[in-house]
């Protein structure tokens, strides 16, 4: 660190600033309409933490389900209501809106302009997104997230518009979220090659979802009209095509699924160095892979369809071809945070913190979910036992939960002491941590082994063939120890904000050896 | 037993080429967390790496191109083109030709003679069938777990694949694999093998599963 203030600017881990109580001393008006960021982004995550448990509880129930072959207590309408809203609510409630509000957090600070740019846009963002909950909760349709055309307008259900309508919120709320993202990370003082790696993740990945937003939006809209039949856009029956359907959608689809998984990334990128108190590896290798990620995003949505073609021609092969590609960015990625835990010995302090031990298994279930990618993306083996078989849940879960769920999880317990101005109880937050990571890899792994047995998505009830109904024990039994984890946090969150121990100036402090090291810049 | 894809050997390499990365990148993970001797990689191992793995790029595609190519030499890509016209040459090449019907919910396979089945295709021990499929409702999956092979129908289009059927006698699973509606649960078949004196096929049980 010969030039302190250039890599602390760069690596994003400008010492700390201040913890407050700020969930004590809000009010109920601020909260709801107040265009701080502070309170823009603790409005968000508390927000996303509901959406969690309702997710979670949903899972709960039919995973209670799937324990045992044959039908216990959910019909068929009802237990595809509930998978349908969990995935729904889990990545357009939790995941997404969870990881950007900590992103709205984090920028000014990091940033140092202190105040979100277009902070009305974010508030619009947040308010579309409740009003689209409420219309899914009420609505309560059973077409899945996909909403695969013309199925998910043939379902009998008279209030299936509200979910097709909620489609179309989402995808305004999303995009404005994105003009947000990119704002901000033009705001600031230097030039780009001197902006710390978050404001590299929140332009690319906000240019990302403001592009993609537009497809989602005509699905929406294109569904609401041929449910209503005003339009025929994707009815075979009336004229149109669902090959057009998907195109439009998985051009939404795919990029959809680096919304989230790219403001985790910057997490990574903004606690990382402050947590080891050195900066990254390489700052140029983390641009290059932003940069990489948002370009391969769009162009490779075929590959959720890939056993839908009748011919695999030129195309397909670009496809595939491309999306075996876009496994590089990923890898460029985690090999700078092992290369930067190789660097220097790991602060004992680092070692203790909740929100490292998080983030470290994260990467190591973004290790066990992305190599897998490398299978998936080729059309053979995806023909055979990967195209929706509980495979591609295993993929996902690992990806979407044990990594950007448990970064979100991460970004929040660091977050804490700044919100309330208290720590957290750390033992507590260890028996989160081992409930989190014991039952994740179960369901996972429980989940690669039911699809590697053709174990279908989508169904309630199954036949007891070996090997099914043992992996879908396993599943729940992990299911059930992540909400056993949930609910730990949740009492932890609610004792620690009344009792806590106050945190100190700097509650995240990187000692070694019984030293404190110098704050990488001074505190404000 | 020969699948239908054929897929086992090259399947094994790129599996074992997956659960390597796995391993690899756990241990390292593991190492930079808990090995005592401190470490930083060079830019150029970096590239290095990279290069690598667009090689592993490259040999994927071909991998995976060969097999999927090799596989349909014998479906008919123009004939399929044609609305509703499934005759053609390469029929030929097949014991056995069965049109499926894939509807909310379930299939209907209809034989040579124009017989029709609703939820079981009866094959012989070891013949090589094609399917012909279409959907006349919404998207459809159709996968074979013992042939492992999977494809989807979409209703606007028509669908060839085959299978080489088990040498062993019993009933094999036929299953839907996109969600199309609140019946997809149910949405199964059987695929029957039977031996060619049409033998009565008995009802143990003993073979229905997947993995027979």
């Amino acid at each position: 660190m010969s030039t302190p203030e250039v890599s602390a600017m760069r690596a994003g881990n400008k010492a700390h600033w201040k913890p407050e109580n700020l969930v004590g001393s809000i009010s109920l008006k601020d909260l709801l309409f107040s265009n701080d960021y502070r309170h823009i982004a603790l409005k968000g995550i508390l927000t996303s933490l509901i959406m969690l448990a309702v997710g979670g509880s949903f899972a709960m129930i039919f995973r209670s389900e799937l324990m045992v072959p044959d039908v216990q207590m959910l019909g068929a309408k009802v237990y595809m209501t509930l998978m349908t809203l969990h995935g729904m609510i889990m990545v357009f409630g939790f995941l997404i809106p969870m990881v950007v509000s900590i992103c709205y957090y984090l920028m000014p600070r990091v940033l140092g302009t202190e105040r979100l740019y277009w902070a009305g846009a974010a508030q619009w963002s947040y308010w579309l997104l409740i009003v689209a909950a409420v219309l899914l909760i009420v609505g309560r349709p059973d077409f899945t997230w996909t909403a695969y055309a013309p199925m998910s307008f043939r379902t009998g259900n008279p209030l299936i518009w509200m979910g097709h309508l909620a489609i179309f919120l989402v995808a305004v709320s999303e995009f404005l979220a994105g003009a947000v993202l990119v704002r901000n990370a033009f705001s600031g003082k230097g030039s780009w090659s001197n902006k710390p790696l978050i404001a590299w993740a929140a332009g690319t990945v906000g240019l990302l979802f403001m592009a993609s937003t537009f497809p989602l939006a005509f699905i929406g809209l294109g569904l609401l009209g041929d449910g209503l039949e005003i339009t025929a856009f994707f009815d075979p029956s009336r004229g149109g095509s669902v090959k057009f359907f998907l195109y439009v959608f998985w051009t939404y689809g795919h990029p959809a699924v680096y919304l989230p998984f790219v403001p985790a990334i910057a997490i990574i990128y903004t606690l990382m160095p402050r947590f080891l108190g050195y900066p990254m590896w390489s700052y140029w290798s983390g641009v290059v892979a932003f940069i990489l990620l948002a370009i391969g995003a769009m162009p490779i949505g075929p590959h959720h369809f890939q056993p839908l073609y009748t011919i695999s021609g030129p195309y397909e092969r670009f496809v595939q071809f491309l999306t075996l590609l876009v496994f590089i960015p990923s890898v460029l990625h985690v090999f700078n945070w092992i290369s930067t835990l190789f660097m220097k010995p790991i602060p004992a302090s680092a070692r203790r913190a909740i929100p490292f031990k998080f983030m470290i298994l994260s990467i190591a279930f973004i290790v066990y979910g992305g190599a897998t990618a490398f299978l998936n993306a080729q059309i053979a083996p995806d023909s055979d036992f990967i195209h929706n078989t509980y495979w591609i849940p295993a993929h996902f879960h690992a990806m979407f939960f044990g990594f950007v769920g448990q970064m979100a999880i991460a970004g929040f317990y660091y977050l804490y002491p700044y919100f309330t101005g208290r720590m957290f109880n750390q033992t507590l937050g260890n028996v989160h941590f081992w409930l989190w990571q014991i039952g994740l890899f179960t369901q996972i792994t429980g989940m690669f082994v039911a699809g590697y047995l053709y174990f279908p998505r989508w169904v309630y009830d199954y036949l007891d063939i070996p090997g099914w109904a043992t992996s879908q024990m396993f599943i729940s039994m992990g299911g059930f120890l992540v909400g056993l984890g949930f609910i730990v946090f949740v009492a932890n969150l609610a004792w620690s904000a009344r009792y806590g121990k106050p945190a100190a100036d700097d509650p995240w402090p990187v000692e070694h050896d019984g030293k404190t090291a110098p704050a990488a810049a001074p505190a404000e | 037993m020969e699948n239908a894809l054929g897929i086992w050997g090259p399947q094994a390499t790129l599996m074992a080429i997956t659960a390597s990365f796995t391993i690899l990148g756990l241990v390292m993970l593991t190492l930079a967390m808990f090995m005592g001797r401190r470490w930083k990689p060079s830019y150029t191992f970096e590239i290095g790496f990279i290069a690598v793995m667009i090689g592993l790029v490259f040999y994927a595609d071909w991998s995976s191109v060969n097999t999927y190519t090799a596989y349909q030499q014998d479906l008919n890509s123009e004939e399929r083109k044609v609305a509703g016209n499934y005759a053609g040459e390469g029929e030929a090449a097949f014991d056995r030709v069965i049109t499926v019907i894939a509807f909310q919910w379930g299939f209907g396979f209809i034989n040579e003679n124009e017989e029709m089945a609703r939820n079981a295709a009866v094959v012989a021990p070891g013949e090589k069938v094609l399917f012909k499929i279409v959907s006349n409702d919404v998207i459809h999956g159709f996968n074979i777990p013992v042939a492992q092979i999977t494809a989807e129908i979409d209703p606007d289009e028509k669908r060839e694949m085959w299978i080489r059927a088990p040498d062993e006698p019993g009933k094999y699973l036929i299953q839907c694999v996109n969600y199309c509606g609140v019946g997809h649960s149910q949405m199964k078949a059987w695929l029957v093998v039977q031996d060619a004196a049409g033998d009565q096929m008995q009802e143990t049980g003993e073979n229905s599963n997947v993995n027979a």
